[in-house]
């Protein structure tokens, strides 16, 4: 064993004394650190935001409770914030939050018409793309292993002393395999130092982010595996690497996007345009509808308020937000099916991954973030359910016209994004 | 001269074909490239006629709307989807990042929904199948896995003195090997130029195309160059290839993600929401789309009154509720702009800081120069973004009007009396002809090729850089 040690530190003296070594693990490092900053400072930015919002959010409904006093009116005109607050470990994997919304303001008309709206960053930059720890653990990583392992035996081959190490070395196969956990090392160290010392300032769970280091770490020794393994093969050092690369350019690109066009031609999912325009369709045209449209189809979900529907004007507040509800009861077909479209579209890109060791990362790691498709589906649903309690809150005030009490308002249900959770067991 | 640099070149092509690595690359190369523009192609091609059919079913729907009361139809709304441009068939630029369509309605501006990425499997956010794609990031770390030991491997067989005794200058060694990469590099680059010969097909003008394809010629100059460059001044294959590889890392991969992240810390942009709240405050004060405020209503009734000499609002020749809702629409609409300006210019910003990396890394003046060309960058967003609200403020004002003219005071504030008093507050499905087509064109050819010169330089300005360097590299041998 301490011969072993010895020999670890031999080799590590040795790989640092190398320039261009010196020169991968610093500029790792350096990214590493960039990733890490510029991720807390957009996590910082979105909580910040929140917190705006989360005032002027209660600013502008005490004004609208002021400015009304009525159940109709208040719900009509009253917006109430939704939001999704990002992870401890959100600064790591920014994810699908820079392309799906993560705040939405929504009142209690129809919400078909309200959900899909999308208050997104500036499209230019995301394109380009951002530089989270994650993406530097999927895709930048295994390149930085090419570079530092491929030629562990090549280099070797090429300066003439191959032979004469397998000969003298008592076990040949351990100077290789001690060299490539050299290389694993000094890099994990550079690139996830960074990372640990952001986790702590966010005060990230200790679970999750051993659970990151551990995936960083097998990408790590996956790639430097791969080196060893192709490394056998007798070629200059160059050709190793082309050979490396063009591995992790089948796995990184070629595979996702591949299996990209594979799953969208196996899902047929109705067009986003489609449930809007039913929605709409189907809330305008009831004004010009008798009231039965409206309250037949309402009953059948909403039973309870089966004594209520008798219409003493043309226009009552209840008929009014019943015909929302029917709206939306009408696009619930298509809105299902988009939202079921999409599980599978995730179900299946997750199988997908299984072939790209960078997309398993990738979305093991949003996982953990909480940035994935899946959370950010949970908190679509946690607005849909918040709605509902919205809805349930108002329909006894509307339909038994009670007599408007400021007091009955503080009871009216407020968003909790603490709700997320159980919203993702529902999906 | 000419001979000696051709047979250079046609050398190294031999050299190639022995190798199976080389050979590999290129097939991979000329695959990708191939399937690229065909899949992007028939998408697209199904996108922009899906879209157009979603326009003319809108258009539709709001004209065959029964008779009713004209502000029913400001909240019936309307939508209007974008059609994408003809080369973005190759270049989708951020196409797929906003949202292609938007519900246009009276009192608010909404955002655009349903972008690509957001309903996706997330896959593609690294690596998009599209021809722009392949040629930023793809082709150069091929040019590199085929000629990083072109001129290296002279040195490293000793066989460069040999050719420098026989005469040939490095400079015209350099220039051969360059001209023999340069041609695998107009091979991956060919599917891109049959692509874009297709748009021209499709009515895109052909100056536009013919710089489009020069950017993306000038980029493959440019890494042939680099490739061909960094193999001389190295003595070693090995370390020509590492030197290689960690550009193409730096430059194609790293140094556009740090340009977005500067831009986006350096330019604040609040998000749209909390813009809305601010819009809230400024609107309270105006009174918020469906009334103007108290001392405004009384002081545009008086004038009314007066203008028409009557003594009683009901006696107006015009129903003052259309007026007021003209009037709160087109207040509102003012601060609505106001904040709508001031978050494009934002982006805008962010985007111009963003795109000064062009001069440190040819990927993004490509990138940028490419979106200029095609159609799919920021501006044209945004130019979509106010054209659908022109014609959101242009019909809901065309409502108002019907509203005022054509549809009488005592009317309007009976309608819920009864349901005779209903029917008769409302005008005849006629009036909804207001709606003025939409149908979303790109910039005109000129002020797309205008705004790509600067990109371009930038991309001319890297070759003039190596070209330089190369020239200088002949001493220092």
């Amino acid at each position: 064993m301490t011969h072993f040690l010895q020999e670890l530190k031999r080799e590590l003296l040795f790989s640092l004394r190398q320039k261009n070594v010196k020169i991968l693990l610093v500029f790792g490092f350096l990214i590493s650190v960039f990733s890490v900053v510029t991720g807390l400072m957009e996590i910082n930015k979105q909580q910040a935001t929140i917190e705006r919002l989360v005032e002027y959010d209660q600013a502008d409904r005490e004004h609208v409770l002021k400015k009304y006093d009525e159940y109709g009116n208040l719900a009509y005109y009253t917006r109430h914030l939704t939001y999704s607050p990002p992870s401890e470990l959100a600064f790591s994997a920014i994810g699908q939050r820079d392309v799906l919304p993560w705040k939405h303001r929504v009142r209690m008309l129809a919400l078909e018409g309200q959900i899909y709206e999308t208050d997104s960053d500036n499209p230019e930059l995301a394109y380009v793309g951002r530089i989270d720890f994650a993406f530097l653990i999927s895709i930048l990583a295994p390149l930085f292993v090419i570079l530092l392992l491929h030629d562990v035996r090549a280099s070797e081959r090429a300066g003439g002393r191959y032979d004469l190490l397998l000969t003298t070395s008592k076990h040949p196969e351990r100077l290789w395999l001690t060299r490539i956990l050299v290389g694993v090392l000094s890099l994990s160290v550079a690139l996830l130092t960074p990372f640990i010392i952001g986790s702590i300032i966010s005060g990230a769970n200790g679970l999750d982010v051993l659970l990151v280091l551990a995936i960083s770490v097998a990408q790590l020794i996956f790639w430097a595996a791969i080196c060893y393994w192709v490394g056998k093969i007798d070629a200059s050092a160059p050709q190793l690497a082309s050979m490396l690369l063009g591995l992790w350019l089948a796995t990184t690109i070629v595979v996702p996007v591949i299996g990209a066009k594979a799953i969208e031609a196996s899902i047929h999912s109705p067009s986003g345009g489609d449930i809007v325009m039913t929605q709409r369709e189907a809330v305008n045209g009831a004004w010009d509808k008798p009231f039965e449209d409206t309250f037949t189809p309402f009953l059948e979900t909403h039973p309870e308020w089966r004594d209520y529907t008798k219409m003493n004007a043309s226009f009552e507040w209840k008929w009014y937000y019943a015909f929302q509800q029917v709206g939306d009861l009408t696009a619930q077909p298509l809105s299902e099916e988009y939202r079921h479209a999409r599980l599978l579209q995730n179900e299946r890109a997750s199988l997908i991954a299984w072939l790209s060791p960078a997309m398993l990362v990738q979305r093991s790691m949003t996982q953990i973030a909480q940035t994935d498709t899946l959370s950010m589906m949970a908190y679509e649903q946690s607005i849909r359910d918040f709605h509902a309690r919205l809805r349930h809150f108002y329909y006894p005030f509307l339909f038994k016209a009670s007599a408007f009490d400021k007091k009955q308002i503080e009871q009216r249900p407020s968003y909790s994004p603490d709700k997320i959770k159980n919203s993702k067991e529902t999906l | 001269m000419k001979s000696s640099v051709l047979m250079i070149a046609m050398d190294e092509w031999r050299y190639w074909f022995r190798s199976k690595l080389v050979v590999t690359m290129m097939v991979v190369a000329l695959v990708l490239a191939v399937a690229s523009v065909i899949t992007t192609g028939l998408s697209l091609s199904h996108e922009s006629h899906e879209r157009s059919e979603l326009q003319n079913k809108a258009e539709q729907a709001f004209e065959s709307q029964p008779d009713r009361h004209p502000h029913r139809m400001v909240h019936y709304g309307h939508y209007v989807f974008r059609t994408p441009a003809p080369l973005s068939t190759i270049d989708p630029g951020i196409d797929s990042y906003t949202g292609t369509s938007i519900f246009l309605e009276g009192h608010q501006q909404n955002t655009a929904m349903f972008s690509e990425q957001g309903k996706s499997s997330g896959l593609t956010r690294f690596s998009q199948l599209t021809p722009a794609f392949v040629m930023q990031i793809i082709v150069p770390l091929l040019l590199i896995l085929i000629g990083y030991s072109m001129v290296s491997r002279e040195r490293e067989n000793g066989t460069l003195t040999f050719i420098i005794i026989q005469g040939v200058s490095l400079n015209k060694l350099m220039f051969g090997k360059f001209i023999a990469l340069l041609m695998a590099g107009f091979v991956a680059l060919l599917p891109l130029i049959i692509g874009s010969a297709v748009a021209v097909t499709q009515g895109e003008a052909l100056s536009v195309v013919l710089s489009f394809i020069l950017a993306h010629g000038l980029y493959v100059v440019i890494w042939c160059a680099l490739v061909v460059f960094v193999s001389t001044l190295n003595t070693k294959n090995s370390s020509s290839f590492s030197i290689l590889v960690t550009l193409w890392i730096v430059l194609c991969i790293v140094a556009p993600r740090i340009a977005a992240s500067t831009a986006s810390s350096m330019v604040a942009s609040p998000s749209k929401l909390e813009a809305d709240f601010e819009v809230i405050r400024e609107a309270q004060a105006l009174g918020g789309g469906h009334n103007v405020s108290s001392a405004d209503l009384s002081k545009l009734k008086a004038n009314l009154m007066a203008q028409y000499d009557v003594d009683d609002e009901g006696d107006l020749p015009v129903n003052i509720r259309g007026i007021v809702a003209s009037k709160s629409e087109a207040d509102l609409t003012k601060v609505l702009n106001r904040f709508a300006e001031k978050r494009m210019s934002e982006e805008l910003s962010q985007a111009q800081i963003a795109r000064q990396f062009g001069w440190l890394t040819p990927v993004l003046s490509l990138r940028t120069a490419s979106m200029m060309l095609a159609g799919t960058n920021l501006e044209t967003h945004h130019r979509f973004l106010r054209e659908a609200e022109i014609l959101r403020y242009d019909f809901v004002q065309s409502l108002n009007k019907v509203h005022a003219e054509k549809l009488s005071y005592n009317d309007d504030v009976n309608r819920y009396k009864n349901s005779d008093a209903n029917n008769k507050a409302k005008v005849t499905s006629k009036n909804w002809e207001v709606l003025e087509s939409f149908s979303f064109t790109p910039d005109t050819a000129t002020a797309r090729l205008m705004k790509s010169i600067e990109p371009l330089m930038q991309l001319f300005a890297w070759i003039l850089v190596l070209l330089i360097l190369a020239y200088k590299t002949r001493k220092v041998m």
